[in-house]
């Protein structure tokens, strides 16, 4: 019996051990810088948000605990609070639109055609550009009095009338989302266009054989394939579009009335032009937890567990 | 098998979206260079009398060399810091290790807090930090993003186990495997960062507007407000800010417009 | 090796790179300024500020200018870290808000040592910045509201005056509205709308400001007529959806016949209407004589560490000299009563048109509206203002929105 013979099976468990320890300690230290820049700029911000929303706060004065009542305040007395959840929610939906029209362009660039590139460049285009800058060119595009849009509807003596855009409680915000879509369209198209360039040709080389026309391919193949590039689509074309603050802010100010209010400007508007911080935070809190709730519903409709989240 | 396409309906309707998505642009070159006021009624299409003096308005009316040195500096910061971390985060999330449910729930959640919120904790934050009125404190909060984290996940997700293995078998650490296999095969997850990282930093406006006090540390959006400021009046000169401010992200895209879409591609479909 | 020294000089750069920069700078004192929206006036503030450094040795001035939407979130920041900048350029009634919450020092110590200074000003304008009996701010420029008209289109209808009365305003707004052109418009921010409620005795809040006053009949019935105006085409729908830009370029578009709207108005109309000259566009008081202010004053930061200071540099940029530059370049009104009147006879001669709507600002001072001293008047603006748009937009009949306006008032009275 020597002392210095090693026991294989004494040994390995330990070394594996050792080792996976390590490893987890490096993977948690790659992790560790991104951790830490969302832990001080979004996560703790939200903290101070979720105490804040149960105090009654203002600046230079000491914090007092009020418990609920921002919350009940919000629920029970406050109209501008329902019609910016209302509009919140009405964007939301209204981002598949964005999707849908991205996803028949993607369908059409996708296709054999000479050029394809300027196309999918020229549609990208609307993305860089400074959102306060697509804000001021749509308004003006709006404009009842100077606006493109109705030069052209006057020109084509489609109404003789102008148009109110933005000045209408039913018009002004399908014209805040067209913007938004306008702008976002390139973007959302590329995350698409690319899924479909990944579904393997001989897919629908198969179907075909199989006798499926294209509209069944399409659904049959395509969609299905593509369910990971729409969630992403739609999990980013949400959040965008929900928190498109200088869109808003600029087009309309929340106007007119509140009918293009979003829950992001009245947060801010609460917070810096009446210096309600505390109550803005309960809202910012019902806001977080509501792009929860939708994420998870959207998650679960593309198949649960894809793009994003993965099973272990 | 070839199928027969009649192409000229599809470049029909791609035309008429393209003009769709560049009248605006169009309107807002044509105020550029003619300053005809755009209250004016009924537009003129074609400009009279085009001049660049405006771009030359801006140039004077702001310290635009030293708003856009500013701008470019916090945004090279922040490319290559959101490169560097977003590719140790997404390679992280390939690897198995306990507490990733957690860190992915976490990491979707931090996509919901919307920026306005956090104004002021921010500030306070970057304040302690000693940080204020700095180019490093301009670029902090953006340097990781959670989108880019998953690019690069899906990304490295993509690379095949064998060469993995064969680099374990090598001998490599952790860090060159990263660095010598996956971000070669990764370049276009790297592209896409660039340019994302590249479009949010140099377009971000309230941050900045808050985060700097000094004249000479403003980046290039802050110089807007002098544009649209007493009376609203917009005239040739906002909108040839507006271009000037466009250049830099659409010539980094076209640079980089190949690796940029195969970039986003791997984000998507993996499941 | 190598290593170490890319670590090194990465930490020195990483070093440079977060030293902020406003550190960077070395002064004995240094003050800070904020301003509203006025950075068009670099060169005129430059010069001040280089003049106010000569008589203050080893003082340094740091300026800042924001927008108008931009600065309450920017000085709120700053005021929550304890860097508030030590003069601040407020403009409306946000300086009520922030005096109340113990943000502005109280200047009435300042101008009782000081009779001279405060005698330079015009006293109601002056008095419109007191808040608990106490003085905040100093006028840097001021405007009213006043009453455009175009002649043009007054010719047209057979009317030769501008309205006495708030009959006359409405019975001439319905003989001038024919096709596109309408009658009447305003500005709607801040109180500027409130003339048209007080030429007609309505009032906002009780004297005491703790409960809501406009619930009447009387206001009802008047929201009423406002909502039949504006459905008929007499008052333009502008007027309630508007901001600045759509009004005033409605008005400039010559298809209005009158706008309710202040001093700064003009020049920007004066810009887009070709049409203007002094034949065709017309400067009088809204019937009663009644107008709101929108002014700007200068406070001092309660924070600030050189009060002193700060109050001299205060006295200096609203002193005669600087006023006086101030208005003859700027075109407005300080309510330095000397600055004024040189500011006006230097107007004259360019602007007859501009002399006249000038003249107005300085009128009837004793009849301003809509500018009472209240601690939560945003929120108060938030609670009436959509309100008062249903109305007269004819979504709600005049009753059910003072109704619904007096319950959200009432809720926000409560609160503070």
């Amino acid at each position: 019996m020597s002392v210095t013979a090693v026991e294989p099976s004494a040994t390995r468990p330990r070394f594996t051990e050792r080792r996976s320890t390590r490893r987890a300690v490096l993977i948690w230290s790659f992790l560790a810088p991104s951790l830490l820049i969302f832990l001080l700029y979004r996560i703790l911000p939200l903290g101070w948000n979720v105490l804040l929303s149960f105090e009654a706060w203002s600046p230079l004065k000491p914090a007092v605990f009020i418990g609920l009542d921002n919350y009940q305040e919000m629920l029970s007395d406050d109209d501008v609070f329902w019609q910016a959840l209302w509009n919140t929610l009405g964007i939301i939906a209204s981002a598949p639109v964005g999707i849908v029209i991205a996803l028949g362009l993607a369908l059409l660039v996708n296709s054999n055609i000479r050029g394809r590139d300027v196309y999918r460049t020229v549609i990208f285009l609307s993305y860089p550009l400074m959102t306060v800058a697509v804000a001021i060119i749509w308004r003006w595009m709006f404009d009842e009095r100077v606006g493109l849009i109705n030069y052209v509807i006057r020109s084509l003596h489609l109404a003789d009338q102008p148009i109110p855009f933005l000045n209408s409680f039913t018009w002004a915000l399908p014209c805040v989302i067209a913007a938004n879509v306008w702008q976002m369209l390139g973007f959302y198209m590329i995350i698409i266009l690319t899924g479909l360039q990944t579904i393997p040709g001989n897919l629908y080389e198969a179907a075909e054989i199989d006798g499926a026309n294209s509209f069944r391919r399409f659904l049959r193949i395509t969609l299905p394939m593509l369910r990971p590039s729409l969630f992403l689509c739609f999990v980013i074309g949400m959040l965008n579009s929900v928190t498109s603050f200088d869109l808003v802010y600029v087009m309309t100010n929340g106007g007119p009335g509140h009918a293009t209010e979003i829950l992001v400007t009245y947060i801010y508007k609460l917070a810096f032009n009446q210096t309600r911080f505390d109550y803005a935070a309960a809202i910012t809190v019902v806001f977080f937890l509501l792009l929860l709730a939708v994420t998870w519903v959207a998650n679960r409709l593309s198949g649960g567990d894809v793009g994003a989240v993965e099973h272990n | 098998m070839v199928r027969h396409q009649r192409s000229w309906p599809i470049h029909l309707a791609l035309l008429i979206v393209c003009l769709v998505m560049l009248v605006p642009f169009y309107w807002v070159l044509k105020t550029s260079i003619s300053g005809e006021n755009i209250f004016s009624y009924p537009p003129n299409i074609i400009p009279r009398a085009p001049h660049p003096f405006y771009y030359v308005d801006v140039w004077y009316a702001i310290p635009f060399a030293r708003y856009f040195l500013n701008s470019v500096v916090v945004s090279v910061l922040t490319i290559v810091a959101n490169v560097v971390l977003n590719a140790m985060a997404g390679y992280s999330l390939t690897q198995s290790f306990p507490g990733k449910r957690v860190v992915l729930m976490l990491f979707l959640s931090c996509m919901m807090i919307p920026f306005q919120a956090t104004i002021i904790p921010a500030y306070l934050i970057t304040g302690k930090l000693g940080l204020l009125d700095s180019y490093l404190g301009l670029a902090l909060p953006m340097f990781s993003t959670i989108i880019c984290i998953f690019v690069f996940k899906a990304s490295f997700d993509a690379v095949p186990r064998s060469l993995i293995d064969a680099a374990r078998v090598d001998g490599l650490s952790e860090g060159r495997i990263i660095w010598k296999v996956m971000m070669p095969l990764a370049k276009s997850a790297v592209a896409t960062n660039v340019i994302l990282s590249f479009i949010w930093s140099w377009n971000n406006f309230m941050w900045p507007l808050i985060a700097t006090r000094s004249q000479d540390m403003q980046t290039l959006p802050l110089g807007l407000a002098r544009f649209i400021s007493y009376q609203e009046d917009t005239t040739g000169a906002l909108y040839a800010f507006c271009i000037m401010v466009l250049a830099p992200g659409i010539l980094l895209f076209l640079l980089a417009q190949k690796e940029f879409v195969q970039g986003l591609t791997t984000g998507a479909t993996k499941g | 090796m190598d290593r170490r020294k890319l670590l090194k000089t990465g930490l020195a750069a990483a070093g440079t790179l977060a030293t902020p920069a406003y550190l960077r700078a070395q002064s004995n004192k240094k003050l800070s300024i904020l301003t509203w929206n006025i950075a068009d006036q670099e060169a005129l503030f430059k010069e001040e500020f280089e003049e106010f450094k000569k008589a203050n040795p080893g003082v340094e001035i740091e300026w800042l200018d924001k927008k108008g939407p931009d600065l309450p979130a920017f000085y709120q920041t700053q005021l929550v870290a304890g860097t508030a900048p030590d003069v601040i350029d407020i403009q409306g009634a946000l300086w009520v808000e922030w005096a109340a919450n113990g943000a502005l020092l109280d200047l009435t110590p300042y101008f009782q040592n000081d009779p001279a200074f405060v005698k330079m000003f015009n006293p109601d304008y002056m008095s419109s910045f007191v808040y608990d009996r106490k003085n905040y701010l100093v006028p840097f420029y001021v405007a009213k509201t006043l009453l455009y008209y175009n002649k043009t289109m007054f010719k047209e209808a057979g009317l030769s005056a501008p309205p006495k009365s708030f009959d006359e305003l409405l019975a001439f707004s319905q003989a001038m509205a024919k096709g596109e052109k309408t009658g009447f418009l305003t500005l709607n921010f801040d109180w500027l709308y409130w003339p048209l409620m007080k030429m007609n005795s309505i009032e906002l809040l009780t004297p005491d400001y703790k409960k809501p006053a406009f619930n009447t009949t009387a206001a009802a019935e008047l929201l009423d007529r406002l909502a039949k105006s504006t459905a008929s085409g007499a008052i333009n729908k502008i007027a309630w959806t508007g901001r600045w830009v759509e009004p005033n370029g409605a008005f400039a578009s010559g298809t209005v016949g009158m706008m309710q709207a202040h001093s700064a108005s003009y020049f920007f109309v004066k810009g887009q209407g070709r049409w203007i000259n002094p034949d065709t566009l017309g400067a009088a008081q809204a019937p009663g004589d009644w107008s709101t202010p929108t002014n700007h004053g200068f406070g001092v930061s309660k924070s600030s560490k050189n009060p002193e200071l700060a109050f001299a540099l205060v006295k200096h940029m609203t002193s005669v000299k600087w006023a006086t530059r101030l208005a003859q370049i700027r075109r407005v009104l300080t309510a330095n009563i000397e600055a004024d009147k040189a500011g006006l006879d230097s107007v004259k001669a360019d602007d007859p048109l501009a002399y006249a709507v000038l003249q107005t600002q300085l009128e009837h001072t004793d009849k301003m509206t809509g500018n009472w001293p209240l601690a939560n008047d945003a929120q108060i603006k938030e609670a009436f203002w959509p309100e008062f748009q249903n109305a007269v937009l004819g979504r709600k009949d005049g009753k059910t929105a003072l109704a619904d306006a007096e319950r959200a008032v009432m809720r926000v009275l409560r609160r503070s």
